[in-house]
């Protein structure tokens, strides 16, 4: 077995979810750097460049721009592309929106800094209901 | 959040189930974003989106269950006294010779738009609504979506809007509410960070530098400008729709220019930050570096009109293209509103683009579309931005003059 971490933080978005962590330090937004149907950052440049959005927990600091990022989500959450929660440092309103609409778990406001202790790879369980994540190094 | 009675009876169904999701939609959302109670709004820019491409190779049940909310929102009625404009769409109604204008897709969409207007929503279809009619006065309370139009409409017009979703700028819409949070609150319009410009900023593509700069250190924050002259309208469009591209940004200041801001100390609150971060011509120039990663100089298209072209705008690139050929090979796209078209064909603009080879394009954009090139050049920063990643292309900044030069020579002219 490996080290597990627990963290403390904010439920935003109640609910719970589990799945591999995918981590950047950087903003991403959903309409245009993100393909719906197959949960893909599209993002030229982007440290994520490249990555599936399935059953990943998304670790970045926030979302950003586009008012699509609820129907992108929506659309990626269809065809079971979308990520099993969110994890940010800033809570952007859309994406809060989007997680509501979706069902999709949020949490932000750890006590620690996520992007020291979580890495791509990484398992992360979410509960946004006690404002808890549990971190499994592999 | 504390309901009046009236909103807690919807809530509780007794305006039907769809209407009781809309304002557990709101009521989430504004408890999620510190809301205390929903207040009254009376202006969207609502997204009704039929994805087109979008979805690309999306399975039929997705289509079908993403449509079926779009539809059955439309089956009610607007709030009586909320003006409600429509965002851009993924395809347009235009007759254009594209195979990306899916012909399943835009009965969809036409089916959706008629069921839209029956409940009241216009059909704008742009991304810049405030060139097409709806132009919010200072302090009223909006439920934009297009984050581009969100920080115009705050920052230029002195409106409040948060950055809303399709499914919160609906809510809004059908019953003239949203949550109050955010910039629609006093204490949330203080700025964030300083800008001083020095900058010589002489285009409107060089106004949209700047905010593609600004957007990327405010983040989710409110920058304030200082130093730099009033904007025109299609320079402001440009820094509003650089700023929420690079960044998160639902409202800047710009001193002297901001309705709320007529100096700096006033879009702080009294409270300037010791630091300013310096916006000078290296600095302006090192933005359009950042989008111009080209491996040769042959262009196949020419996207000018993002966000969506004013009538002035299409009144220069007629100008600029009077007379003249765009080369073959290329397409040059005027992105625009039906409304401004109607005004382009009456002015003879239209006529003139087209006897040069350039099309108008309306309620949409080649990037929004997909439209697949290998290259394109453009006068928005928005565009040149995310077209990298959304149909794959290499993309050129430039301002609009030397966008339409290249045009015609077939490629990369330089400034």
């Amino acid at each position: 077995m490996g080290e597990t971490i627990e963290i403390r933080g904010k439920g935003v978005v109640g609910g719970k979810a589990e799945g591999e962590a995918l981590v950047a330090d950087a903003t991403l937004s959903f309409w245009g750097e993100v393909d719906a149907v197959t949960g893909t950052i599209i993002a030229v440049g982007h440290p994520l460049e490249g990555e599936r959005l399935k059953d990943r927990v998304l670790v970045i600091r926030s979302t950003k721009g586009s008012s699509g990022t609820p129907m992108i989500l929506n659309l990626a959450q269809l065809e079971g592309q979308a990520p099993v929660a969110f994890v940010n440092v800033e809570v952007d309103g859309l994406a809060a929106l989007g997680c509501i609409v979706n069902g999709i778990p949020m949490m932000s406001e750890l006590e620690e800094d996520p992007f020291e202790h979580i890495v791509t790879g990484d398992c992360v369980a979410v509960d946004a209901d006690a404002g808890l994540i549990t971190i499994s190094k592999t | 959040m504390e309901l009046t009675s009236e909103q807690q009876a919807i809530l509780d169904g007794a305006k039907g189930e769809y209407l009781a999701k809309c304002v557990r939609w709101l009521v989430q959302w504004g408890d999620v974003m510190g809301a205390e109670r929903l207040i009254k709004c009376d202006n969207t820019h609502a997204l009704l989106p039929v994805p087109n491409l979008m979805a690309r190779n999306a399975s039929k049940d997705t289509m079908d269950l993403y449509m079926a909310d779009l539809k059955e929102a439309c089956q009610h009625r607007t709030a009586e006294g909320c003006y409600c404009t429509v965002h851009a769409a993924f395809i347009t109604t235009e007759d254009v010779d594209v195979p990306e204008n899916d012909p399943e897709q835009v009965a969809m969409h036409n089916e959706l738009a008629d069921l839209a207007a029956d409940a009241g929503f216009i059909p704008t279809f742009t991304c810049a609504p405030y060139l097409v009619g709806n132009v919010p006065v200072k302090g009223e309370v909006c439920a934009w979506t297009e984050s581009s139009a969100v920080v115009y409409a705050n920052t230029i017009l002195g409106a409040r809007t948060t950055r809303h979703g399709t499914e919160s700028a609906i809510a809004a819409s059908l019953l003239g509410l949203v949550p109050e949070f955010g910039v629609l609150l006093d204490e949330n319009r203080k700025g964030t960070v300083h800008i001083e410009v020095s900058a010589d900023l002489t285009h409107s593509t060089d106004w949209g530098a700047l905010g593609y700069f600004a957007g990327k250190i405010a983040g989710l924050g409110i920058p304030v400008f200082n130093g730099c002259r009033r904007p025109s309208q299609d320079e402001a469009k440009q820094l509003c729709a650089a700023l929420a591209t690079s960044g998160g940004v639902t409202l800047a200041h710009i001193a002297g220019v901001t309705p709320e801001a007529p100096t700096l100390e006033a879009a702080f609150h009294d409270d300037v930050p010791e630091e300013s971060i310096p916006f000078d011509n290296d600095t302006l120039q090192a933005q359009y570096d950042a989008l111009r990663n080209i491996t040769g100089d042959e262009i196949d298209a020419c996207v000018l009109g993002c966000p969506h072209a004013s009538i002035r705008e299409i009144a220069e690139f007629a100008h600029l293209l009077n007379g003249k050929k765009v080369a073959d090979g290329v397409d040059l796209w005027i992105d625009t509103a039906k409304g401004t078209k109607g005004n382009a064909d009456a002015m003879g603009y239209t006529r003139t683009i087209e006897e040069a080879g350039g099309r108008i394009l309306t309620d949409t954009c080649p990037t929004n579309m997909r439209i697949p090139y290998k290259r394109i050049i453009t006068h928005g920063f928005k565009q040149a931005h995310y077209s990298r990643g959304m149909i794959e292309c290499e993309s050129i900044i430039a301002k609009t003059e030397a966008c339409v030069r290249s045009a015609i020579a077939g490629r990369w002219l330089g400034d």
